[in-house]
């Protein structure tokens, strides 16, 4: 809390003394503040300085990471496993394909065998059988057939072994069995099947041949592993050097901007690829940023600028009447002054406060439907009379309920819509309204017109009290800008889009190539800047007209400016 | 100590690989495939030249060809060709006897 200390009687009256007093238990000032700077310390800190945080960031930043964690290696390892997977699953197959369609085949060679030979038993019993394994084996051009027939003590009766294999006991079992052929080693495939009467049966295949396929073929697919997995080990070397030195890239580019170079961009190889689109989207994401913070830059300046002229002239007033006044009075007017003078800076704070807080949006979750013409006609009758003051006539131009169909309706036509304009009564009297087509009384004011002929609903979505300021907005502007004996005239329609809020002004208007700025904060055109005001007012209707998913447009309205707000249909 | 226990380790190894290795090998004493003999080669000839005797045609000049190309064969004890070539003889024959 800050106290004026009192003079002493009979002494010249000086500058007051600000004398800090911290009452017991009344802190709490004092406190915001120096919890407000140390938060501001931190978020410089933590920020925008080049303090440990961010030496530790381009630590972090340039210290290349271990291997296990790099995900260039992860990248890499999985196309390497994914190579080695998918060449296994090939390997695999062409097993199947071919040794196991060896396999498959003898399997198939030794069932039609024992089908043929069971139904010789069947015809002709162990004679015919004999016979018939002799026919096989004389008949046998491929040379692999295996046969032996042996009675119930094992002797042999037919068939081409000379003994029966004692590795062949079970029934129904394929037996890969080692045969001696011509004197040399050979592999046989056999199976035991047994007869009626103790009679055993060994039928089976030579498979030497294609054993020494299979072997080929295991080989040239062990070797073909191999060799695949020496390509995946290569090719992952090759994909990690290609993610780390595509990452390099944007990496750099991160660094140098951490270190200060803001100009940095990342490099587009020109390729169209999805780098590449990576690449636009961080630059324009950098872009972005810097214009952000060009506008933060030029907000800081503009506060600077727009705030040190109120604050130094508060001071001058004070420090004169200090120095200066010789009475109470003279001290009490120059205080009340300067205190003018600082409303007007706390205005300016809550007005750029305001805009702040309709940008986040927070104010949506209190959006409600909201019909437009009774807030404008509200917006009219409040500046009824400082148009009145200054000579102009404000007219008030709604869609009449009797005449149009229902203004919410996204097919209402404006042009179908009868208006209901409303002329002000003005003072001068060769400015009296001479167009008031409904106007009963032209001395009468816009809302006892609209009470005989009621305009109709213009339904939208949002909040009443921002767009009757955004609104208020724009007739302060027009009122403040249009010269006596003009016309300002406040209408509004359903456009096929929504609803459409006009105002229209006869002033100097806004020179083109100003008009794009006009929305910025703190920005005045030339023609503005013998007028009042803190630049901030077109940046609230914009801000309140994006909040509800709107538009402002300002044309030129030969002589004068249109501002236009286009909002949504709501209801 | 450790060394008592790893010589006996290692001779019990020893030990079970002789065992492993007399026992595979006594089961895997291969089977003789009687085939490929050259009495087989023998029993095929005589059997081609019954079964021309026996016919009432004369043979056709391939088989004649083929089983004394076999049979020379297997006395020159190229056997398992030689027993090829006598059994395409013996399936012409026996074609050209169950031919209409």
């Amino acid at each position: 809390m800050r106290l004026f200390a009192t003079a002493p009687a009979g002494a010249p009256l000086r500058a007051p003394e600000l004398v800090e007093a911290h009452p017991p238990g009344d802190r709490s000032a004092e406190d915001r503040l120096s919890d407000a700077r140390s938060s501001d310390a931190r978020f410089s800190d933590a920020r925008f300085s080049d303090d440990k945080p961010a030496d530790d960031r381009r630590h972090l930043g340039g210290r290349p990471p271990g291997l296990l964690h790099s995900a260039g290696f992860r990248f890499a390892m999985v196309y390497a496993v994914l190579l080695a997977l998918s060449a296994a699953a090939l390997a695999l197959y062409l097993w199947w394909a071919t040794a196991g369609l060896l396999d498959r085949q003898t399997e198939a060679a030794i069932r039609a065998d024992v089908q043929g030979l069971s139904e010789r038993w069947d015809e002709g019993g162990l004679p015919a059988l004999v016979l018939t394994i002799r026919e096989r084996l004389e008949q046998n051009v491929d040379d692999d057939a295996i046969y032996l027939l042996v009675d119930p003590t094992l002797h042999p009766l037919a068939g081409n072994l000379h003994a029966w294999p004692s590795p062949v006991q079970r029934a129904d079992v394929l037996y890969e069995l080692s045969v001696t052929r011509a004197g040399a080693p050979a592999l046989a495939q056999v199976q035991r099947y047994d007869l009626p009467g103790g009679y055993h049966l060994l039928i089976g295949r030579d498979v030497q041949a294609r054993a020494k396929l299979r072997t080929l073929l295991t080989d040239a697919l062990l070797w073909g592993l191999i060799v695949v997995g020496v390509m995946a080990l290569a090719g992952a070397f090759i994909v990690r050097s290609l993610f780390r030195r595509t990452l390099a890239n944007v990496s750099a580019t991160a660094a140098a901007i951490s270190a200060g170079d803001f100009s940095r961009r990342v490099r587009v190889s020109g390729r169209g690829d999805e780098f590449d689109q990576l690449a636009e989207t961080i630059n324009d994401m950098l872009d972005r940023i810097g214009r952000l913070m060009e506008g933060v830059r030029a907000v800081s300046n503009a506060i600077a600028h727009d705030l040190r002229t109120p604050i130094t002239r508060a001071r001058a007033r004070l420090e004169d009447a200090a120095l200066h006044a010789m009475t109470l009075d003279e001290l009490h007017g120059a205080i009340e002054r300067a205190t003018d003078d600082l409303d007007g800076i706390v205005a300016v704070f809550q007005a750029l406060m305001r805009i702040s807080e309709i940008e986040t949006g927070s104010r949506r979750v209190a959006f409600t439907t909201v019909d437009l013409a009774p807030v404008l006609a509200d917006v009219a009758e409040l500046y009824e009379p400082l148009a009145e003051e200054n000579g102009l006539r404000l007219v008030l131009d709604l869609p009449s309920s009797s005449s149009a169909s229902p203004a919410a309706s996204p097919a209402a036509s404006p042009a179908a819509s009868q208006s209901a304009s409303q002329p002000v009564p003005q003072s001068a009297p060769q400015s009296a309204p001479q167009s008031a087509p409904q106007s009963a009384n032209p001395l009468a004011g816009p809302t006892d017109s609209l009470a005989a002929n009621p305009p109709a609903k213009l339904l939208t979505r949002g909040d009443p009290e921002m767009l009757r300021q955004a609104v208020t907005n724009l007739i302060d502007n027009a009122v403040k800008f249009s010269p006596p004996g003009g016309e300002v005239r406040l209408s509004a329609a359903a456009g096929p889009a929504g609803v459409e809020i006009r105002v229209a002004d006869q002033g100097p208007g806004i020179p083109p190539e100003d008009r794009v700025r006009a929305t910025e904060r703190f920005f005045r055109g030339e023609a503005a800047r013998n007028t009042p005001g803190s630049g901030l007012g077109l940046a609230l209707v914009q801000a309140v007209a994006h909040l509800h998913g709107g538009t402002l447009r300002l044309d030129d309205a030969a002589p004068g400016l249109h501002a236009t707000i286009s909002l949504p249909f709501g209801g | 100590m450790d060394l008592c226990v790893l010589r006996t380790f290692g001779l019990g190894l020893l030990l079970v690989s002789f065992l492993l290795i007399s026992s595979a090998g006594g089961d895997s004493m291969p089977a003789v495939v009687t085939t490929d003999t050259p009495e087989y080669c023998h029993n095929l000839f005589v059997r081609i030249s019954d079964a021309i005797h026996a016919a009432t045609t004369p043979p056709p000049v391939e088989v004649v060809s083929l089983s004394t190309e076999g049979e020379r064969m297997c006395n020159d004890g190229l056997t398992r060709g030689g027993i090829l070539r006598l059994r395409r003889a013996l399936m012409i024959l026996q074609q050209q006897t169950t031919s209409p």
